[in-house]
């Protein structure tokens, strides 16, 4: 039953490799073990700080880690992801807008993985396309469904952007970020969501594709 | 300078090895009941009723319990959260409420009957009840705030 985040992850994999195959344009060796190498540490990293969150030591409690159901924070794990696939391509830039889209791609991915899950429904509707739980008569949004078509859009538009730097991550940063905070009312949540993180992801995307050349002057990092 | 790395993984070790001093004194002792008494207590409740079951030697139950007090302060007033705590000592129960601060009902069931009474196996396990006590969805393994959340406005807006 708990493998169903596996397949979920599989299925985020399958879709970034098919980006990676659409738009292989400037991709670095091996981008795909990259990206999956990357992911994992950002999982990794988003664990850890749910954890330190919910009060609990991850040096005394090694084997919650594994146990990802309890919680990701999601702006750790996205700034983990980033800052290691940054590292593992000698940080540069144009190597994180070459793999822009095919990301965008795999976090559409991640989302459709919501069908093995039994995740995709969120609030309730009574709009044609609306689905109901098992055993259930209370129709709803299948709110992953339409994340999935708007990041999968995103992935394309993104795709033929300028070769600016900072540009093409810049918005696939920005887009999945608008696209997961325009559904997140009508997800069900105890806490409110992760919304002010999508919000940051949104600021920082567009600040990053406008300013991008600066940045990179900047900080020195390299192009090529 | 080389001994460094060597001092921060042993440190790290010792931490990990160490055992975090938990004050049970002031938590009762965890009340028994049989599986009609439960039924009964339910069907008392006038509201619709997430029950989790639990124990202190089960890891995934430790990374549900922080989501259950969260989900106790969003929806307490509107669903009744009870706990049961299954194959366990009452030490151990005391230890693991007072480590997370678990603060709703918890019933004792040793020979997890209760679980077993709904077919429902492993653990944690997650019972959704309506406000007539009958039993609408089983959530067997961890639940995260999604599944959570979403079990919680099923039961509202049935």
């Amino acid at each position: 039953m708990e493998f169903t985040l596996l397949w979920a992850a599989l299925t985020g994999v399958v879709f970034a490799w098919i980006g990676t195959r659409l738009w292989p344009q400037g991709l670095p060796e091996r981008a795909t073990d990259r990206l999956i190498g990357a992911a994992a540490a950002g999982l990794l990293v988003g664990r850890l700080t749910a954890m330190l969150i919910q009060g609990t030591n991850p040096l005394r409690h090694i084997g919650d880690i594994m146990i990802v159901r309890g919680g990701v924070h999601t702006g750790a794990a996205t700034i983990g992801a980033i800052v290691t696939y940054l590292w593992s391509v000698g940080w540069r830039i144009a190597y994180l807008d070459a793999i822009a889209a095919a990301s965008v791609l795999g976090l559409a991915g991640w989302k459709a993985g919501c069908i093995w899950r039994g995740a995709c429904l969120g609030a309730v509707s009574d709009l044609p396309w609306a689905w109901s739980l098992p055993g259930s008569v209370i129709t709803r949004h299948p709110v992953e469904i339409y994340a999935v078509i708007a990041l999968v859009l995103a992935a394309f538009i993104v795709a033929r952007l300028s070769d600016r730097p900072l540009l093409r991550s810049g918005v696939g940063l920005a887009t999945a970020g608008l696209v997961m905070l325009a559904t997140e009312p009508m997800r069900p949540s105890l806490t409110g969501g992760p919304g002010p993180w999508y919000i940051a992801a949104i600021i920082v995307g567009v600040v990053a594709s406008i300013a991008g050349s600066t940045l990179v002057s900047r900080f020195r990092l390299r192009m090529t | 300078m080389k001994r460094f790395p060597v001092l921060v993984v042993l440190s790290l070790v010792l931490v990990a090895c160490g055992q975090e001093p938990v004050d049970v004194s002031g938590i009762p002792d965890l009340e028994v009941v049989t599986v009609e008494e439960f039924e009964t207590h339910l069907q008392s409740l006038d509201k619709p009723a997430v029950v989790n079951v639990w124990a202190s030697w089960c890891i995934p139950c430790r990374s549900e319990a922080p989501l259950l007090n969260v989900a106790v302060e969003a929806h307490g007033d509107q669903v009744e959260f009870i706990g049961v705590d299954v194959q366990d000592s009452q030490t151990g129960a005391k230890r693991f409420l007072a480590e997370f601060g678990l603060d709703f009902q918890h019933f004792f069931d040793r020979d997890r009957s209760i679980p077993n009474h709904y077919a429902a196996f492993g653990t944690p396990i997650t019972l959704f009840f309506d406000a007539d006590g009958q039993l609408v969805d089983t959530h067997q393994g961890v639940i995260d705030e999604r599944g959570l959340a979403l079990g919680i406005d099923e039961l509202l807006a049935g």
